[in-house]
């Protein structure tokens, strides 16, 4: 993360305050959304389908405008200042929209001029980031011979050409299997370590959680929580531990004896939950509470509470629902 | 902005508008179902119409031009350059419900050089089609009197007429985003041609059409080539061909323009 030289203090390369956007017919996509995004880090934006993260993305991107507040990519203001925004930010957005009838290398040369880069030196870039994302040996097969993963690559190289601060990917991974998930990811760190600022939407609570520095959770427009993974986990409440026993039938004798640890509870697939503070600090105690007993464990675990608990936390509904109609 | 940054930006433009339209020509050229329509078919309808009605030549006030396909092959690049537009504008509707317009509008280029790029590359297909049908014309015995300097001036004829198509196609599928609805405009193609003296002289439209040939742009375009083609004042203005087809293009240019600049606002 930068820091400003004399503050100390992270600079902001993203700051957003009051967004929002209404739609002909009503519809509040981004209802008074307040973010900043420092330079330097990942940013999680979280949310079901229809919540407002596409439409906060295109209205970043320039795409949009926005119906109210403010919002400076990079430091330019995205409605005055459009134009500086664009040569600033990297942009894959949903679904990696891309011509069938091009190639990679194509693509790649094509985006290069766009952003002003002149043919012999977008060339070398093409190939550069090929090399990148693997797919040389590709280069010049049209894309409608590309898989999944393989587009998702492509797409993101194209928004690297111009070897952007600020990249902005509108879920990235969706569609793709788990081994390409893993793949871009990879690069998205390396990116990152490399100094790239990274905007990133995701349904998938598992992506922020790997990814993120910082989440924002938005649902039906507004932004409900934002902090670390870890920040956000607290807000569910007391961490929970495992226990699994040996011989199920002394469930009875342990829940009581380790009430005085935390707040216990059975779990539908058998074994105990022991909700406390203390966290992993609390395993020894337990375990040694139930060897005076002679009650054998079998295991215990640390369970730390995911977003999807933070998200049902916040919003009284799993991020898997469908919250909006606008497909925002 | 000082001189320098001016220039320097026109430059970028230049090559933004050049990297798009070599796009444009790549994948028009690419797509089969592009190919079919702007070449085959006005090469097949020529065919039926040089064949099948070539007896008109011995209505009274037909124009002298030797054989009937010389006179006709204008109106075959016509509609050759019209269907280049329509399919400029098909691409342009399946760019925006496919998202890589979105691509090309999250680029720091200016909106017109992305209607400019399309419209460019447009005209060079219609550079291509006139080369195309101008030489099975010659081949099926057609005698340009106006010699090369004639051929030079319909194919340029040809790349503003398929400009001006391009910019109108661009309008309509910049305004309404959609790509159904841009592919079944194929009917009002051959409306616009047929409101053209395109495969009969002006004086033999019966008097509806020929009213609305007067206020048809086209008619002055293919005029134009015709006039070029047989070094013939009598058989249609070359300059009034030119002043249509550099107003067409302004004017439907501009007009995708306004609807880009709508699109991106809405």
């Amino acid at each position: 993360m930068q820091r400003d030289d004399k503050t100390g203090r992270a600079e902001a390369t993203i700051e957003v305050e009051g967004l929002e956007r209404i739609y002909p017919g009503g519809l509040r996509a981004v209802d008074g959304v307040d973010l900043a995004v420092s330079a330097g880090e990942i940013y999680g934006f979280l949310g079901p389908n229809g919540a407002g993260k596409s439409t906060t993305v295109r209205i970043l991107t320039t795409l949009l405008r926005p119906t109210g507040g403010h919002a400076r990519v990079a430091g330019y203001d995205v409605v005055k200042q459009a134009s500086q925004v664009r040569r600033s930010i990297g942009v894959a957005l949903q679904e990696a929209a891309l011509d069938p009838l091009m190639t990679g290398r194509e693509l790649l040369q094509l985006q290069g001029a766009l952003h002003g880069i002149r043919r012999a030196e977008s060339k070398l870039r093409a190939e550069e980031l090929l090399e990148r994302v693997d797919l040389v040996a590709a280069a010049d097969r049209l894309l409608n011979t590309y898989s999944g993963g393989m587009r998702r690559r492509l797409d993101l190289a194209m928004a690297l050409v111009h070897r952007p601060s600020v990249l902005f990917l509108d879920e990235p991974t969706t569609g793709l299997d788990p081994v390409s998930r893993s793949s871009l990811w990879t690069e998205l760190r390396k990116l990152n370590d490399e100094g790239t600022t990274i905007f990133l939407t995701t349904q998938y609570l598992e992506e922020a959680e790997q990814l993120a520095d910082r989440v924002g959770i938005i649902d039906q427009g507004k932004l409900v929580a934002e902090g670390t993974p870890q920040e956000l986990g607290r807000l569910v409440g007391e961490p929970g531990l495992y226990v699994k026993l040996i011989d199920e039938s002394k469930s009875d004798d342990a829940r009581q004896l380790l009430a005085v640890h935390g707040a216990v509870s059975d779990r539908a697939e058998g074994g105990l939950t022991i909700r406390t503070a203390l966290g992993a600090r609390a395993i020894a105690p337990i375990v040694r509470t139930l060897d005076e007993a002679e009650i054998e464990v079998d295991a215990v675990e640390v369970e730390e509470p995911t977003l999807d608990d933070v998200f049902l936390a916040v919003t009284g509904h799993r991020a898997e629902g469908d919250s909006g109609e606008d497909g925002a | 902005m000082s001189s320098f940054a001016i220039e320097r930006d026109l430059a970028t433009q230049g090559r933004v508008i050049a990297a798009l339209a070599e796009r444009a020509l790549r994948v028009q050229l690419r797509r089969a179902q592009f190919l079919l329509p702007s070449f085959l078919l006005p090469l097949l309808l020529l065919a039926v119409i040089a064949s099948g009605t070539s007896a008109a030549q011995q209505l009274p006030g037909f124009p002298s031009t030797g054989s009937y396909v010389g006179f006709v092959v204008s109106g075959t690049i016509m509609q050759g350059t019209l269907l280049a537009g329509l399919m400029a504008g098909i691409a342009i509707a399946g760019d925006i419900e496919g998202g890589f317009f979105d691509r090309l509008l999250s680029a720091p280029v200016h909106r017109a050089s992305i209607v400019l790029g399309r419209v460019l590359g447009t005209a060079l297909i219609g550079v291509a089609q006139a080369v195309l049908f101008l030489s099975v014309a010659l081949a099926l015995g057609a005698d340009f009197k106006g010699g090369v300097v004639g051929v030079v001036l319909t194919i340029t004829l040809a790349a503003l007429s398929a400009s001006a198509a391009a910019g109108l196609g661009a309008t309509i599928a910049l305004r309404t985003g959609s790509l159904s609805l841009m592919q079944n405009l194929f009917p009002f193609v051959f409306v616009l041609l047929f409101t053209a003296p395109a495969f009969f002289p002006r004086a033999l439209l019966n008097p509806v059409l020929e009213t609305i040939s007067v206020a048809n742009p086209l008619s002055y375009v293919v005029e134009g080539m015709r006039g070029a083609l047989f070094d013939s004042a009598a058989l249609g203005s070359v300059w009034a061909g030119f002043a249509a087809g550099i107003g067409s293009v302004i004017l439907t240019c501009t007009l995708a323009v306004w609807a880009m600049r709508s699109r991106v606002r809405s």
